[in-house]
């Protein structure tokens, strides 16, 4: 951390908070004041214990979803007709949040995200044949953030063969877009120009069992949702749906490439997966989300203020050695495993059971095919943060068969 | 979670809510998992009674 102090300046764009946040976080959770305040980027309030972190997230009327990003909107751009689509329900706050999610529950239930499964390890054999014979593949950018993209393209019933603009267009929002105001606006326009189109097309052309024809066809008390919503819910499902899955996939073949006794372990012992996904889900959790206080408050000690923004640090709750044994150890097997990876409360991620599904499938296809693997070059790999934490460059090596 | 964790006691909804399988008591070879499923709820909303037998 170049900063001074991490208490009153901690910098979450800083190049080595990128790299490795922890030291600055347990730095924060471990000294009397857990709870850190800085005046970067638009000025923000850190929590880095469990039981805080999980209080915030349950008082959602205190700490609203009015802006979720851990940076503050663009100022002074003008989004015409789209100004008023946000990304329901994870920008909802109640009682509009309740219709808004309950509507989208039903695509991300377990029985319903089954079907996705064999379509997934396909795409990962289809992947990893393209590097197999090579013995080196890049696992961030040729494997991880190839995948979640077109199982959202599938869901959303857009080409996959658009994948690379879509990935661009939310990394335009969730990684260049934070500490790039034009980026982020410009991004945010592709995404509702191409969705507003899509929209239009369903309209005119409905399809059966398609999430978009059936959510312009769906009502709440006896009236069709308005197109705004269903506007806001494309523009969540890829910009919530994309980075993040993809983050995680990262970060575990990251972690993977370095323990060479987790793959065997987890090859040899397959009845360990429920666990292991959930303990790297737990110690590389991707996301922090931000609330925005809705009144004036003091929380913790901390003198906060209407409009203040808090970053709910999901990965700093998870490695809380209150609520965990040897948080910073990847325990395959732990048997108790309260993670928030996916936040808590009534934001707590409606994908979850898609993003486990492709999580597990894309870690267990890997191995499969590629048992032992190792990093290219560790000084070599580039992680990006902020918003979503993960691998952006992951060059591995492996034995050709 | 639970239903990842303890699949014969946990089940979901069309909503992808938690559904509760079992009626009356877990059965014994059930028990590992219900203590996991408990111990891995993100809400901690699971609670297991146990009578002394």
């Amino acid at each position: 951390m170049t900063s001074t102090d991490p208490h009153t300046d901690f910098d979450i764009f800083d190049p080595q908070y990128l790299i490795d946040p922890f030291p600055v976080i347990d730095e924060i959770r471990e000294s009397a004041c857990p709870i850190a305040r800085t005046e970067r980027w638009g000025g923000s309030w850190l929590p880095t214990r469990y039981v805080d972190i999980v209080a915030m997230a349950h008082e959602h009327d205190l700490f609203t979803s009015r802006s979720i990003l851990v940076t503050p909107p663009p100022q002074m751009q003008f989004e015409g007709a789209y100004g008023g689509v946000a990304a329901p329900p994870i920008s909802s706050d109640p009682p509009e949040h309740h219709w808004h999610r309950r509507l989208i529950l039903p695509f991300f239930a377990p029985q319903a995200v089954a079907k996705y499964e064999q379509s997934t390890g396909d795409l990962c054999n289809q992947l990893i044949d393209g590097f197999a014979g090579v013995g080196a593949a890049d696992a961030a950018a040729d494997y991880a953030q190839q995948i979640p993209v077109r199982v959202i393209a599938t869901m959303l019933g857009v080409p996959t063969e658009m994948s690379d603009e879509f990935t661009s267009w939310v990394r335009g929002v969730l990684e260049v877009g934070l500490t790039d105001a034009k980026v982020r606006f410009a991004s945010r326009m592709k995404i509702l120009d191409y969705f507003r189109a899509e929209i239009d097309d369903r309209k005119a052309n409905p399809r059966d069992d398609d999430l978009i024809t059936t959510l312009l066809n769906s009502e709440v008390d006896g009236e069709k949702v308005p197109e705004q919503y269903v506007h806001g819910v494309c523009n969540l499902m890829l910009v919530a749906g994309v980075d993040t899955t993809w983050s995680a996939i990262g970060a575990s073949l990251w972690h993977l490439a370095q323990n060479p006794e987790h793959c065997a372990r987890l090859v040899a012992e397959p009845d360990l997966w429920p666990t292991a996904i959930e303990e790297l889900l737990r110690v590389y959790a991707p996301v922090t989300m931000a609330r925005i206080v809705d009144r004036d408050v003091e929380f913790q000690g901390c003198p906060m203020h209407a409009g203040d923004r808090i970053l709910m640090a999901f990965p700093a709750a998870n490695r809380d050695p209150r609520q965990f044994d040897q948080p910073e150890q990847v325990i395959l097997d732990r048997q108790v495993n309260r993670h928030v990876a996916f936040g808590a409360g009534i934001h707590r991620c409606a994908g979850s059971n898609l993003a486990r599904l492709e999580l597990r499938v894309a870690l267990q296809t890997w191995l499969e095919r590629i048992p032992q693997f190792a990093l290219a070059d560790p000084e070599s790999v580039t992680w990006a943060g902020g918003q979503v934490r993960g691998p952006r460059k992951c060059a591995v090596v492996f034995p050709v068969k | 979670m639970c239903a990842i964790a303890a699949p014969e006691l946990f089940g979901s909804d069309d909503y992808g809510n938690a559904v509760l399988l079992v009626d009356g008591d877990v059965p014994l070879d059930q028990h590992s998992k219900a203590m996991r499923a408990a111990g891995n709820c993100p809400e901690g909303a699971i609670t297991i009674e146990q009578d002394s037998i």
